[in-house]
Order: C-alpha cells, then sequence, then structure tokens
C-alpha cells in the first residue's frame, strides 16, 4: 500500500499546523501569566462596610489617602466596581486619585439571595448615604463630590436630588434620563413584551440573564461559536494586547446577579413609558425626588457609540437640570471609562472635579 | 562548509516530524499546567467558551434555588435576613449620629477648630443635620 502525498498539500498542512500551535501557546502563556484580574488596581483601604458593600478609599504607595477634596465613584450595582479601578496604568478611579483628589469607590459586592429585596431606597438611601455620612466623618468635610457610572449615575443622581446640600459637584457618565428614548437593556424588555421583574415577589436575577440581556445588544455576542471564533482570530495579538483582552473580559464576564425588586422598581419608575425622572415623577421609597433640588454643578457624558444608554437619552439631563455641562465623547459604554476613548474621559472629569482649583497634592495624572 | 550544511532546508517529511515534536511539547505544557493549578483547568474551560475570564467559570444557568426559594420558609427566612440587613444599617446611622453629636460636644467643650474637629472625630458641622436623619 502506498501514500500519494502531495506536497503543497503538506506544506499547507505543516503551515495550518504550526499557526494553530502558535496561537495555543499564546493562549497557554495568557492564562499562565499573573494580572489584575478580578480585583481593583489601586491600593485601597475598607472604610466602611454594610452587608455586601465595601467602601473603598484609595491611598498611596504609602499608604496613605490624598488630602484633596473627596471624590465617591458609584457604579452601577449589576456589574463589578473594578471596571473603574482596572489597571494600574488604566484606572480611571486612580487617574483621579493621582491627580491629588482623596478618592472613594463603593463596592456593592455580589448580592446574593436575600438581597433580591434590596430596592431604590435601600441603595440611594441607604448604602449610598452612609457612605457619604462616612467620608465626610473620614475626611472631615461637609460635601463629596460624586461620580456616578451607567445605573451608579441614576442612584447618584437620585440621591444628589434628595440630599444635595452633601454634594460639591456630581459628574454623570453614560447616565440614561430619558427612558422614552430608543435603546438600551430597557427597550429589549420592552420590545420584547417582558413583564420585567416583580416588585411584590422579587428573585435574585441571575448572571447568566443579566449577562444575557447586554449579549443582546451586540449581536453575534451571545453566541459560544461566535465568542470562540473571535478568541481564535484574537490568539495572533501579542500577549501584552491579549493581557488586555483578559483584563477587560474578567470584567465583562463577570457580571454579577441583580436584585429583582431594584430592577422593578427602576424599570416601572424610569423605563419606557414611565419615564420618571423626565416627567418628575421619581421617588425613593416613599419620598418623591424633586429634580430641581439639583442645584450642584454637574458634568454628563455620554459616548456616541453607546449600545447600553444611547447617548440622546443620557444627553436629554439637560432640559431637567439646565446647569448640567453635557458633554458627548466619542466611544463605547465601557470604552470611555476603561478603553482607549477613556483618554478623552479623565482629564475631562478632573477639571470638572477640581473646577480649576488645585486639588490638593496634585501628581502627574 | 560548515554554514552550507546548517544552511540546509529540511525536507518536508522532516519539517512535518519536527512539527509533531513541538505539539507534543505544546500537549505536554498546558497537562503540566493543569497538574500544577487548580485554576488552569476552570481558565481552559472559559477559553473553550471563548472568554479570558480569570479566577472564576464563566457564568452558567443557576438552579431556581438560588435565585428564588423554593419553599414559604426559605422565603420567610430571606426576608427576615434581610431584615436584619436593613436594621444593620440603621444601627450604623445611629452610631454615626452618635459620633457626631459626641464630636460636637468636645469641639464645644475644648472651642477647637471646627475642620480639625471635623477631621479628627467627625462630620462637626454635619452632626446636627445628620443627627435628624
Amino acid at each position: 500500500m502506498t501514500f500519494a502525498v502531495d506536497e503543497r498539500e503538506l506544506e499547507s498542512l505543516i503551515e495550518v499546523s504550526r499557526r494553530s500551535r502558535a496561537k495555543l501557546e499564546r493562549l497557554h502563556e495568557v492564562l499562565t501569566t499573573p494580572g489584575h484580574y478580578g480585583a481593583g488596581a489601586t491600593p485601597a483601604q475598607v472604610v466602611y462596610s454594610e452587608n455586601k458593600l465595601r467602601l473603598l478609599r484609595l491611598v498611596d504607595d504609602g499608604g496613605q489617602p490624598r488630602n484633596g477634596p473627596p471624590v465617591l465613584f458609584i457604579p452601577a450595582p449589576v456589574s463589578r466596581y473594578f471596571i473603574l479601578d482596572l489597571m494600574p496604568d488604566r484606572s480611571f478611579a486612580g487617574y483621579v486619585a493621582a491627580a491629588g483628589f482623596d478618592v472613594y469607590i463603593a463596592d456593592f459586592g455580589v448580592p446574593t439571595r436575600e438581597d433580591r429585596f434590596c430596592d431604590l431606597a435601600y441603595y440611594v438611601d441607604g448604602l449610598i448615604r452612609r457612605s457619604v455620612r462616612t467620608i465626610c466623618r473620614t475626611s472631615g468635610v461637609d460635601e463629596v463630590g460624586i461620580v456616578g457610572y451607567c445605573l451608579g449615575g441614576t442612584l447618584a443622581l437620585l440621591y444628589s436630588a434628595l440630599h444635595p446640600e452633601t454634594v460639591a459637584r456630581l459628574a454623570l457618565l453614560t447616565t440614561t434620563v430619558d427612558g422614552d428614548v430608543e435603546g438600551g437593556i430597557a427597550w429589549v424588555a420592552h420590545r420584547m413584551g417582558l413583564e420585567g421583574e416583580s416588585y411584590e415577589q422579587p428573585r435574585l436575577v441571575p448572571a447568566i440573564e443579566v449577562k444575557s440581556w447586554f449579549e443582546m445588544l451586540s449581536p453575534g455576542s451571545n453566541s459560544v461559536l461566535g465568542r470562540v471564533s473571535d478568541l481564535w482570530d484574537r490568539l495572533d495579538d501579542p500577549p501584552e494586547r491579549l493581557r488586555d483582552v483578559r483584563t477587560m473580559a474578567s470584567w465583562v464576564d463577570d457580571v454579577v446577579p441583580a436584585p429583582g425588586r431594584l430592577l422593578a422598581e427602576m424599570y416601572s419608575q424610569f423605563g419606557p413609558g414611565r419615564n420618571g425622572l423626565m416627567k418628575g415623577e421619581a421617588a425613593v421609597g416613599n419620598r418623591p425626588v424633586d429634580i430641581g433640588n439639583v442645584t450642584m454643578p454637574v458634568l454628563s457624558v455620554s459616548a456616541a457609540r453607546d449600545t447600553i444608554s444611547p447617548p440622546e437619552g443620557v444627553d436629554a439631563i439637560g432640559s431637567i437640570v439646565p446647569q448640567a455641562e453635557i458633554v458627548r465623547l466619542r466611544g463605547g459604554h465601557v470604552g470611555i471609562v476603561a478603553g482607549r476613548a477613556a483618554a478623552g474621559l479623565w482629564p475631562r472629569v478632573v477639571e470638572f472635579l477640581g473646577n480649576g482649583k488645585d486639588s490638593g497634592d496634585r501628581a502627574d495624572g | 562548509m560548515a554554514e552550507e550544511t546548517s544552511n540546509q532546508e529540511p525536507t518536508l517529511v522532516e519539517q512535518w516530524l519536527e512539527e509533531q515534536r513541538e505539539w507534543q511539547k505544546t500537549t505536554l505544557a498546558y497537562l503540566d499546567s493543569i497538574v500544577r493549578d487548580e485554576e488552569f483547568l476552570t481558565h481552559l474551560g472559559n477559553a473553550m467558551r471563548g472568554s479570558l475570564l480569570a479566577g472564576k467559570p464563566y457564568p452558567t444557568p443557576v438552579p431556581p434555588a438560588a435565585s428564588a426559594p423554593e419553599s414559604d420558609f426559605a422565603d420567610r427566612l430571606d426576608q427576615l435576613l434581610f431584615a436584619v440587613r436593613e436594621l444593620q444599617g440603621q444601627v450604623a446611622d445611629l452610631r454615626m449620629t452618635l459620633d457626631e453629636i459626641r464630636a460636637g460636644q468636645d469641639k464645644a467643650a475644648t472651642g477647637a477648630d471646627p475642620a480639625a474637629g471635623a477631621a479628627d472625630e467627625g462630620g462637626g458641622s454635619n452632626a446636627a443635620r445628620q443627627a435628624d436623619r
């Protein structure tokens, strides 16, 4: 018996084999290299904790807090906080801290089953209010700057309307205020005719379900085959680039379960057709929220390619908070805080928070 | 002359055999990592789902009991636990208020600089406002 081997066929087979092996060797290298995965990058102290919340205060390399004005970062409670403090050279919060501000981050943690009862009041008038009280005590001030990201911005806006005397300046990043602008997760649910979560009988919405909502906004990302094929293509990238991808994946794919009651309340108050913020009908617990109380300086930043918070729905804040400075940056929802587009956001926010004043021990940001 | 010898291109069959040896090395490297690091399998499993997520398995469907209780008893237990969490917050509020009142009294007694007092003890001028919250 003889094998007829075509030389060109063998040559191309060897080439395919080499390329595949190189990819797998690169994957092995990336998977075995330690990195900043799943935790903040900047040294921090826990200054307050309650239930799953940890209030982190960023410190310098010597373990000392900065002495500039305090700033509280509020991330979305349905994702992990460390997108705001991703890597040593790619940390939004770290950048603001390096500019001299005394930076705090609210890490809401990972909810468990009993946390499905957490509602707006629990977050806004509970966790955030006590965090601000703690910061005022710790930093010895009466008011703090607040930076809210995505749903964290919605919580920050509600808090600022209820307790304006404690907020010096408010920066809202990709925070939807006009729920009638089509796009985003609420609209996916609306278009699909979903009932939404139950307020009375809430469930802890599983992480994979929360993730599937985000994936619906970027077609293709919810197919295993699509993801594997994308990763396979990326394995040609240099290892440093892949480590960046891994850091980001460790945030994107680490979605947390969501308290059903919070989602039910936000959807019924601010979702399509309700639009409570624009109509002035928002409430936190039994307390009506008067957005007119938000008289402090406000910066609202939208991202031009944001599929999660459509920019028009974000920029609409101008009609309910007239003094708001509205900025639209190039980039997507995540890119403007932690990606390449972040170069446009970070200095802008530092400038806004400092308002031209020296922020203390300003360093090279 | 030696250079000429080393520059000789290996035959295709030799290249193929060399490639097979390299594959063995790659496979051994993976097996070695699996044996040495328990997390490596998790990371490999994530990669097989197209994700480079580190430190934990890629999210998969959870059993219904993890998101909603299966019995009335478990539901009431969850409600009770959540009520305890809320109480924990109220107690923290009370403690902060007490600290602020105490700091205010200390300052009044010593006539200290309000800003310095607030930094040391907490929230001086905030105390009255915070106390009624």
